[in-house]
This record gives structure tokens, sequence and C-alpha cells, in this order.
């Protein structure tokens, strides 16, 4: 009897696949949007994308539908979810990170379905940058970062960094801290980490070295559990700049980065075009972000002891929790 | 809607090669190898580096199986030799691999579209070229699948596989027999990790990408796939082990599949999937308290 059940069970699975498949006849543009976790900056990313795409004037519901998933940091559902857009026959798929733009394109393939990806550090190291696909690099305005950093602690000497040895975008913006922290006065040191629950260790490791501060990258397994790092640095008085205004909003002292609303903003507004027919994917080039902001957190600063120079103050923006 | 369907059945089949070397360790050995975590990124990593380089995409399976193989050999030497408890020589090769993986690969690498795959190369496009690029990769994956089940299950009817199978279940006998137990269980672990790293290079070219945290969660992957598969088939002897555990592997991407359809907020995704899988295993009468040998 069971046995009839489980065949029965796995028939109406089969089913409900089928019964699910919609007509795409006289639809609004159908977007398959791919997240690949969740996390304050890619949810920036998505809504920032959402925006955009209001902005330009389309409607959700009557222009365009949104299909949005997150694959939980899992690559294997990564691969699932975008399989699904391509057999849905969606008309767009939007990646959010490196790992979900990969997956889009890769099943995009076959039915040549544009792309358009929301921050890929390095798109042309990803191979992203040629083909049905573009869209925009969260590449981290690193001199603007050790300006900042040279302009709040004049006598600092060592900056330290945590990072993901696995995150391809972590590790080519090491590398060009390294390259450019010399021109600053600056030496760094670089500890890497493979999971999440390594962390605290390195930042650990990187108190007991005796840094002058610590610059935080975008890197998704130290962003994750940054409350953890900021609960010791704060505790051992090593101010943290971050690489955006969310890190910036939870207790880092400040930051020249990123706003991931405003990269998802732009974003959308290439893909208003590409669903307009204005343009395809591969007539538009991939684009940085056209400017970076100074945050700082108030809060934070006073509490390290650190005075913001003035001509930094007059065009900072304040991003303390109370703000 | 067929389209659905059809990718499902190709991420069933491809992890069906995962499906296989755990059903070796698990249910076959009796030996709970985590290994599988590492060998199967260590696949993918040999294969991402061997295609960038342009090296013929077919031999880049026999790479994988011959690094994958490598890796089974650590955990048995670890365990047999060293005598290490089984669960923990696991989890040393994996860990192990996790760097090793990142040393061959470098970072997580991308295979550009410009790259041939076994699913767009030369040979492939001769037989299959008509179909195409999704159904060529279900017909590519299948004929991967059946040859290395048809291949097991010719194995497992030899002495070699005969004593493998008695290694699990009564390994008195193999002493008996005046047969080296240790070494049994080593050719195991080899077996099984080639397959998984196989499993591997397969994804590799399917989703042209590697990355150092793929290899996460393939072992409760490949344990829920051989407990699905063997208990719903429990009562029809006839069906052999292998072919259970592709049918675990298919219904295990189904169920993610209908989660994912079913529109559900994408946090509740794991949690549909898990309820998914229950009723499949209540409902086949196997609570998968039992480890099932061949």
């Amino acid at each position: 009897m069971k046995k009839v059940l489980t065949f029965a069970l796995a028939a109406a699975m089969t089913l409900s696949l089928a019964a699910c498949g919609a007509p795409s006849a006289g639809k609004p543009y159908k977007i398959g949007l791919l997240q690949y976790g969740q996390h304050a900056s890619l949810d920036n990313c998505r809504e920032g994308f959402l925006q955009g795409l209001e902005d330009a004037g389309l409607v959700e519901g009557t222009d365009y539908t949104v299909d949005y998933q997150n694959a939980g940091f899992d690559n294997a559902m990564d691969t699932q979810i975008a399989g699904k857009f391509s057999s849905e026959d969606v008309d767009m798929m939007v990646g959010v990170a490196t790992p979900s733009a990969v997956a889009c394109y890769t099943a995009a393939e076959e039915k040549n379905i544009p792309v358009i990806y929301v921050a890929v550090s390095d798109p042309a190291a990803a191979g992203l940058d040629s083909g049905n696909i573009t869209g925009t690099s969260d590449a981290l305005p690193v001199d603007a970062q050790l300006q900042l950093i040279r302009a709040m602690q004049p006598d600092a000497k060592t900056i330290g960094i945590l990072y993901t040895t696995s995150e391809p975008n972590s590790v080519s913006t090491i590398a060009e801290y390294q390259e450019k922290a010399g021109s600053y006065g600056f030496t760094i040191d670089a500890v890497g980490v493979t999971t999440p629950a390594e962390v605290p260790q390195g930042a650990d490791t990187l108190i007991s070295h005796k840094v002058d501060c610590f610059s935080n990258l975008t890197d998704n397994n130290v962003v994750g559990v940054l409350p953890s790092i900021l609960e010791k640095t704060s505790e051992a008085g090593i101010p943290v700049y971050g690489s955006e205004i969310e890190q910036v909003k939870i207790g880092c002292a400040a930051s020249a980065g990123i706003d991931y609303v405003q990269l998802g903003k732009q974003t959308g507004a290439m893909a208003a075009k590409v669903i307009r027919g204005e343009a395809t994917c591969d007539q538009i080039p991939f684009e940085t972000i056209d400017s970076y902001s100074t945050y700082i957190n108030s809060d934070v600063l006073d509490a390290m002891g650190i005075s913001v120079p003035s001509d930094i103050a007059a065009n900072a923006v304040e991003a303390s929790a109370a703000a | 809607m067929l389209d659905l369907l059809v990718s499902t059945l190709i991420q069933g089949l491809i992890y069906a090669l995962v499906s296989f070397g755990v059903y070796i360790t698990y249910s076959i050995l009796d030996f709970p190898d985590l290994s599988v975590d590492g060998s199967f990124p260590l696949g993918a990593a040999v294969t991402a580096v061997l295609l960038t380089r342009g090296c013929n995409p077919y031999l880049t399976l026999l790479a994988a199986i011959l690094v994958g193989a490598l890796a089974g050999l650590c955990t048995g030497v670890i365990h047999v030799k060293l005598h290490v408890r089984d669960l923990l020589s696991g989890i040393i090769t994996m860990t192990a691999l996790f760097s090793i993986n990142l040393q061959i690969a470098g970072s997580n690498l991308t295979v550009g579209r410009s790259v041939d795959t076994i699913f767009t190369a030369g040979p492939t496009m001769a037989l299959f070229g008509g179909l195409s690029l999704t159904n060529r990769k279900l017909v590519v994956a299948l004929i991967i699948a059946v040859a290395v089940k048809l291949l097991l299950d010719a194995f497992f009817a030899t002495k070699a596989g005969l004593l493998l199978r008695a290694v699990g279940d009564n390994a008195f006998l193999v002493t008996s027999l005046a047969k080296d137990k240790g070494n049994v269980k080593l050719a195991g672990l080899v077996i099984s990790n080639a397959l998984v790293a196989l499993g591997g290079a397969l994804v590799c070219h399917e989703t042209r990408s590697f990355s150092a945290t793929m290899g996460t969660g393939q072992v409760v992957f490949g344990l829920a796939t051989v407990i699905i598969g063997v208990a719903l088939f429990r009562r029809f002897s006839f069906v052999k082990g292998t072919t259970a555990v592709v049918v675990g592997s298919i219904l295990y991407k189904l169920c993610i599949a209908v989660a994912l359809d079913l529109g559900l907020p994408p946090n509740m995704m794991k949690l549909i999937t898990a309820v998914l899988f229950l009723l499949v295993l209540v409902a086949s009468g196997r609570k998968g308290e039992e480890i099932i040998h061949a």
C-alpha cells in the first residue's frame, strides 16, 4: 500500500511541475532574478535593481514580472535555479554576485537568454565580459580607502585584512592593496580563512599582530560575521574601515565605498534598456560604479578618539546606527 | 514544462555519480566516508584547470577519476594502515583537500563559452549534433550514468566485487578466506572516490565552473539519495542497488525542483525540500534507520 503511495507521490510531484508552467504569449517581460544568498549588501543590490527598473518608468506586473530566488550560498542550488529559469523561458536572467552570475550565464547559453549581473568584482576574470551579458562591477576603490585611512590615522603603519582564500574577488583585491599600500606608507597584514567559523580566530590573530586598523572587503564569508569581528576590535580599540555603507552602519569607523543600492539602480537602468529593446546586452559594456562616497560613523570614531579632518567631514555621509 | 523535467533529470543523472560513490562506502562497505566533500570539488578543480588550459575534454574525466582514486587511497591508508577511525580519516582527507583544491585551481574558476566541454566537443557533436544543447546534456549524462551503473554491476559479480560486499556484511568471512579485509576496504574507497570525483568533473563540465565550496553537503546528498533509493525499492529485489540510487538522486533533485516551483519564499526552500524527503521516506515505510546492504 505504502509503495503505491510512494509512486503516487512521485507522480504527483511530476505533475505539479507540469501544472506550474505558465504560457508566455502576450505576457509581460519575465525576469528571473537569482541572488547568491542573503546579506545586507546583496539585498541592497536586488532592491536597487528593482528600483532602477521603476525609475526607468517600467511598471511591475504590466511591463515585467520578477521571479526572485536565492541560492542560500549553495552552488548546486545556483545551477538548479538557473536551469529552472531557462526551462521556463524567462526573457532575462539577473545574477546577483559572481557565482549566481556564472550560473545564469551557463544556463542561458542554449537559448541565448540575455543575462544582467550585479556586483561582480572582476567580470573579465569570471569570463563574463563578452556575449549576451552585461552588468555592473563592484570593484572596490582601494586608492580612496587607503587615502581615507591615512587621513584618519596619520601615524598608522599596518592595516590588517581578513579574507576568504577561495573568493577570487577578495584575492585580487588583496593583491591590489599590497601593490598600492606602499605609496601611502602602509604595510598590509592579510590573514586568509576558509570558512565563516574561522573568521573570529583570524581577527584574534590580527589583533595579536598589533595592526593599527582593519580594512574590510566585500568578502561574503567575512561580511556575514562582521559583528563578531567588530566586538573584538572595539574591545582592543582598533578601528575597522568598511567597504560599503551597511558595514559602517553596524559599527565600522568609516568607509570609502560603494552604495550597493546605487549600484543596483545603475544596473536596473541598463536592464531597462534591454527590456525596451533599445539595446542588447552585448552592445552595452559592463560598468563600474560612477561615484564613490565616504561614510563615517561618528559614534565609533568618537569612541576610538579619532577626529575626522574637516575636508573629509564636509563630504562624508553620516552612517551611525542612530542616523 | 518538459524542459524543467529534462533539466531536473540532467542534474539527477550527473549527481548520481556521487550517489554511486556513497553507495559503495556507506551501503556496501559500511564505511561512513566523509572524504566525498573533498573529492567532489577535487574532480571539478582538476577538470576546470585542464579545460582552461586546452586539454581534451574527455581526458579531463580520466584525470578526475585518477585524482579521485588518489584521494580515496589517502583516506584508506589513513584508516587501514595508520589505524585512524573511519569517520576521522575521511574528515582528515576532506579538510586537506580543501587547501589542495584551491592550490590546484588557484581560486574559483570559470570555463568560458569558447572552451569545448564533453557536451559540445567534436565527437559528441558528431553523434548528437542534431540535438539541442539541453537534450545533448541529457543524452551524455544518461550514457555516463548507465555505463557506470553497468560497469559497477559487472564488477560486483566478480570475485573482487563479492569480496567487497563481504567485507561490509561479514568481515570474518573475508578473513577466513585468507584475504586481507584492509586491502578490500582500500579498494572500495579508491573506487568510491574516483566515482565521486568523476561526478565533480561532470558538474564542472555542465556548470562551466569550479568553486571551492561546491563540495559542502555532498556527503549528505549522497546519503539521502542512497537511503531514498534503496528504501523505495526494498521489496523489489530484482532492482539492483545501483539502479535504486540513480532513482534516489533524480527524486532528490525533483524534490528541490518542486520546492522551487511552488513559488514559496526563497528562504523556505530547504524546509520544503526536507518535508518532501520525509514524505517520500514515510511513504516507502523505511525511515532510513537501517543500513541496507546490497
